[in-house]
């Protein structure tokens, strides 16, 4: 399997970016590479510690290129070398809107919120936003 | 006195709380604040458990209570829930490890505030507390009992048949597994009552988060040391946050993974396909909730090899009252706890777990500044203040704390027996440790 990992992108949140995500509304956190976007937003907002949390993402494909129909996500703590104890459920609720459930964030400090997904040339394409909670 | 802007947010009120209480300098940081307040406030109302369909209802309550103490449940009718989980001892028992019918494996967790958690047992097998409730009644080691035993004697003792009548509006059916398991949703509709009260660090949170600096000052300044170090260099925080003092999830501490010569204790490993394999789970057919509301952790649990040998955080409130410490009762008091952090053996954790325990290396001055802190998380007595402080107990629960225990209560001559062997454990274990099975 081919496999090129974007970079991470792990600069501060900025507004959405109208062309995707726009539907999450305008406090929608962003992510960008090689003509990808991502934008995405927790509920409850800011992510509590050691509680469940919903994501809604919306993803959007360069021009002429597919969208996926699934889309991994998970979290993990890079200084603690461990990851969620809980495995998250994402579905698909339109073409690239998706739900991701069961998430949570069990202490406090930095973590890595991962985006994963297969491009139509079967190249796995990922997007990483660090984040500090509590 | 409260202080002078009450219109500004609690935490920027609390920082200049702190930064001019006198007679001396706090060692506490601002970015201390907004952790400190998230301890509370305290107590929390009521969780509802929408599993539990008698949740909350007076009639339940006080049949779960009546429950609680009667050993009729027990396969030889000696023992009651009770027996173990004494009010007075913060309704655990004293004991490294748990006695019933044999001695287990674990030290008996104490049962207060447990509405506010999400897995219970140091394993996290059960997800729900009237699950938890049903285990002891049919494991083996405890009170022994079988579903149609627990039914029966529900069905036949005339004031526990009224007590079901009253809390579920019609009389024990044919359905043994049924009955047994409204028994156990009557045993924890009362044990969610059972709220720790508030203490002296409470009073001294609330007095940061109002402004009220002359509440604030009458916290100790050793606690104020042992709280810094708590959140600061000590990292405790990490892991024993929120009102409860625990993340309610379930680390590796590096002690010994063997609950007895060459037997290990699979800790949240074994927990997790406990949990999964249960029928009594919030997925079960059991759950009088048809929306599953509450099953989240349950349905997105994972199951990982570094579970292996990780229990759970525990809470820190009362820790006065439930000694020894740790999932084995491997620590008889909170100094040996804080040695084992200070002096960690690094080579006992995961190799492929999570980096967070280090040694801490305490001095003699920050131990006795972190068991100053603790200390304060003690509940004070019923009744009692503290100077500018609003100190409040709920009086059913204090009357419970001070209910009589069941009949068949551990006996001197066992007692004297167990904590010999607790001894002689503990010095095996310092001696000679066997080697951690491979990860």
């Amino acid at each position: 399997m081919k496999t090129a990992l974007l970079a991470a992108v792990l600069a501060a949140a900025v507004p959405a970016v109208r062309a995707c995500g726009e539907a999450l509304g305008a406090d929608a956190q962003t992510l960008a590479a090689d003509g990808w976007q991502l934008a995405w937003r927790a509920a409850p907002s800011p992510i509590p510690v050691g509680r469940h949390f919903v994501l809604d993402i919306a993803l959007c494909a360069p021009a002429g290129q597919a969208l996926p129909a699934t889309l991994r996500v998970d979290a993990t703590m890079p200084e603690h070398r461990h990851g969620m104890n809980y495995r998250p459920g994402v579905s698909a609720r339109a073409e690239g809107q998706f739900r991701a459930e069961g998430l949570m964030l069990h202490m406090p400090g930095r973590w890595e919120l991962v985006f994963e997904w297969r491009d139509a040339a079967g190249v796995t394409r990922r997007l990483a936003q660090s984040l500090t909670v509590g | 006195m409260k202080g002078a802007l009450p219109a500004l947010g609690a935490a920027l009120t609390a920082a200049v709380v702190l930064a001019s209480a006198e007679p001396m300098p706090s060692p506490l940081r601002d970015e201390d604040i907004p952790r400190i307040l998230a301890f509370g406030p305290w107590p929390p109302p009521p969780q509802p458990d929408p599993s539990n369909r008698v949740s909350g209802q007076p009639a339940a309550i006080a049949f779960g209570r009546q429950l609680f103490h009667t050993p009729a449940l027990s396969a030889n009718g000696r023992i009651a829930c009770a027996s173990c989980h004494q009010a007075a001892r913060g309704f655990s028992d004293g004991l490294p490890r748990g006695v019933g019918l044999a001695r287990g494996d674990r030290n008996t967790l104490a049962l207060l505030d447990l509405d506010l958690q999400r897995w219970y047992g140091w394993d996290g097998a059960n997800d729900n507390l009237w699950a938890q409730s049903l285990r002891p009644l049919l494991d083996p080691r405890e009170m022994g009992a079988s579903l149609e035993h627990v039914a029966r004697s529900v069905r036949d003792a005339p004031g526990l048949r009224a007590g079901y009548r009253a809390a579920f509006g019609s009389e024990p059916g044919a359905d043994d597994e049924r009955v047994a398991v409204d028994v156990a949703k009557a045993l924890a509709a009362w044990q969610a009552t059972l709220r720790s009260g508030r203490t002296p660090f409470d009073e001294f949170r609330d007095a940061v988060a109002h402004g009220e600096r002359e509440a604030a000052a009458h916290y100790p300044q050793a606690a104020q040391r042992g709280l810094a170090l708590f959140l600061g260099r000590g990292r405790c925080y990490t892991c024993h946050l929120g009102p409860s003092f625990s993340n309610g999830e379930f680390h590796d501490l590096g002690l010994p993974h063997f609950a007895e010569p060459g037997r290990v204790d699979p800790g949240r490993h074994g927990g997790i396909r406990k949990l999964q394999q249960s029928r009594y789970n919030l997925l079960g057919p059991f759950n009088d909730d048809p929306a599953r509301g509450s099953a989240t952790s349950t349905a997105h649990v994972a199951l990982e090899h570094r579970h292996y040998g990780e229990f759970k955080v525990p809470g820190l409130r009362n820790l006065r009252d439930t000694a020894p410490y740790f999932h084995d009762g491997s620590a008889a008091t909170l100094r040996e706890v804080l040695r084992h952090y200070s002096e960690l053996n690094e080579e006992r954790l995961h190799a492929d777990g999570e980096r967070l325990l280090v040694p801490l290396t305490l001095s003699p001055q920050e131990t006795e500044d972190l068991l100053a802190f603790l200390d304060s998380l003690n509940e004070l007595p019923a009744g009692s203040a503290v100077p500018g402080g609003r100190a409040q107990v709920d009086e059913a629960v204090a009357r419970d704390r001070t209910a009589p225990a069941a009949p068949e209560l551990h006996r001197p001559d066992v007692v004297a027996d167990h904590r010999k062997k607790a001894s002689a454990i503990r010095r095996s274990r310092q001696q000679n440790e066997p080697e951690a099975p491979a990860r």
